[in-house]
């Protein structure tokens, strides 16, 4: 396997980096990463590389590349909301594997913004046969507050530092930018998942500890979203350890087993199509 | 199509097509060409916006770039842990290389940030670059070990990144996001540059309490120009901020313009 660049896309204005195997299998998904955030199309410490390159050794096709204005990428000069264009790049992503890889179908994994537009693409692209979301929509939840609020009532020494001198020292830094999700309401993404899964898309959510300021428990996914997070289609996994962006290289290695096997087991590159 | 995009691009080239290039051209025909050597690590990834500001202000001015990734980083082929520091070195050769090449021109200079610019010191005459242009470089590698390894030690307790606090274990052999070789981290620990080996440019943009060596660095007081504000690289609660100074753009755009 050797990647390859390309500068591709309706204007020609979009970067990406492909790896396509020597002989894909018939009927392989190809699988397409997202921006995470502005992080040009490496990912959070190089973990699209890592994540693409794995994927690529099992024998499927990726491309990691830059969104419209992103990383490498220009402006394609249209007039569009961002919705219009993330879904046109993406499309135009696609059209790409299609070519190289002769991709039919495609898993798209996005991490907190790329969540959002992997989410956005799956709710209208027939193409999509699964996708990943890593740190993608949550809601606090009655849980997540008991959860997070009762230790903390109970814990004596929370109470003595609150009444402390040092309670403005240790709020030091909260000016800092945080990691969010700017989120859609609760029951639009409830119903996005069920139309979803009614269109046949694998969904896997594994978020992090890393967003412990709105998500706190693998209950929590049930509880953000109903029922439909048994469906068999959906797998789900909380990572209480790890931070937002994976940063130590154990924890992205947790990470991307978790997404190999999930891989394997609804998209196996032996059958193709999923399982 | 925009016609700036599709003079930018992307390919694989040096040995094994290891090496992963975003090609700038000029649009005249360039006089000059200018090598964008990226720092190593989480830098790279912060400066990742910069320098392709950088590179398109340069172009504006007629020149040509290329920017490129070590082996081991960015978009080119190995590992993270795989960084060497003498591959590097080699790396960046190979590139300058390659922009004579495609710019079709013999008189390259280079540019980086951090380690990045010790880059292009280390490698200026194995490069024949006609001057290096060095932002916040790591002169003396001694001290800089000690402050990923002191950063990287913070990472445990940091609350405002993990849930629960994680073991020594956990963040051993990495540097801020990066697995490191017990090799790199020698390599690094040993690099001392003392003395420029070209005309060279010091852009010093280090808080007061960082690490700085300049008095040790034989280079004309001319050729140090202070730069503000100045540049956190060494606060890990910035970790995942991108590096943009457009100062910087425009010191390193003039400076390399008026160069003979």
């Amino acid at each position: 396997m050797q990647e390859q660049a390309f500068r591709f896309g309706r204007a020609r204005h979009l970067v990406g980096v492909a790896g396509l195997p020597a002989s894909p299998a018939q009927d392989v998904v190809g699988v397409i990463v997202l921006n995470a955030g502005l992080v040009h199309r490496i990912g959070p410490f190089r973990l699209h590389v890592e994540m693409t390159r794995r994927l690529n050794a099992q024998g499927y096709p990726t491309l990691r590349f830059d969104l419209s204005t992103i990383g490498d990428s220009a402006s394609s000069g249209e007039s569009q909301t961002r919705k219009q264009q993330i879904c046109a790049d993406v499309a135009d992503a696609m059209q790409l594997l299609s070519e190289q890889a002769a991709c039919k179908r495609f898993v798209l994994i996005g991490l907190c913004s790329g969540s959002q537009s992997a989410h956005m693409v799956a709710c209208s692209d027939a193409k999509v046969a699964g996708a990943v979301f890593l740190d993608g929509y949550a809601y606090r939840t009655l849980g997540y507050r008991l959860r997070y609020y009762v230790p903390r009532l109970l814990d004596a020494r929370r109470w003595m530092r609150v009444f402390s001198r040092n309670r403005k020292a240790n709020q030091g830094g909260s000016s800092e930018p945080t990691f969010t999700v700017a989120p859609l309401p609760q029951t639009v993404v409830r119903a996005d998942f069920a139309g979803m899964l009614d269109r046949g898309i694998k969904l896997c959510l594994i978020y992090s500890g890393g967003i412990s300021q709105y998500f706190n428990h693998a209950r929590q996914f049930r509880e953000c979203f109903g029922r439909v997070m048994a469906h068999p289609d959906v797998s789900t996994s909380f990572l209480k350890e790890a931070d937002h962006t994976y940063i130590l290289t154990g924890d992205r290695n947790r990470l991307l087993d978790g997404i190999e096997r999930w891989l394997s087991h609804n998209f196996s590159v032996a059958s193709g199509t999923s399982s | 199509m925009s016609t700036r995009a599709e003079a930018e691009m992307p390919f694989y080239f040096g040995p094994d097509r290891a090496l992963f290039g975003l090609f700038h051209a000029s649009g005249t025909l360039a006089r000059k060409a200018v090598l964008l050597c990226p720092p190593l690590g989480q830098d790279q990834i912060r400066c990742h916006r910069l320098y392709r500001q950088l590179a398109q202000a340069l172009v504006a001015e007629g020149m040509a770039v290329l920017r490129f990734d070590y082996y081991g980083t960015g978009d080119s082929a190995g590992d993270s842990v795989e960084v060497d520091w003498e591959r590097c070195v080699a790396d960046t050769a190979v590139a300058a290389g390659e922009l004579r090449t495609r710019a079709g021109v013999d008189r390259v200079f280079a540019f980086g940030a951090r380690l990045g610019g010790s880059m292009a010191l280390a490698s200026a005459t194995q490069a024949r670059f006609a001057g290096v242009v060095a932002w916040d470089p790591v002169l003396d590698g001694q001290p800089y070990v000690a402050q990923l390894d002191a950063m990287q030690s913070a990472l445990c307790a940091d609350g405002q990144r993990f849930m629960v606090p994680r073991k020594p274990a956990d963040v051993a052999a990495q540097w801020l996001g990066f697995a490191i070789s017990a090799r790199l981290r020698q390599q690094i620990a040993d690099l001392h540059i003392d003395r420029p080996p070209t005309t060279t440019l010091l852009i010093d943009s280090l808080s007061s309490d960082a690490p700085r060596h300049l008095n040790g660095f034989e280079v004309d007081a001319a050729m140090i120009k202070s730069l503000q504000p100045l540049t956190p690289w060494d606060d890990l609660r910035r970790l995942e901020v991108a590096v943009l100074s457009h100062p910087l753009i425009q010191a390193v755009t003039h400076h390399v313009r008026e160069a003979a």
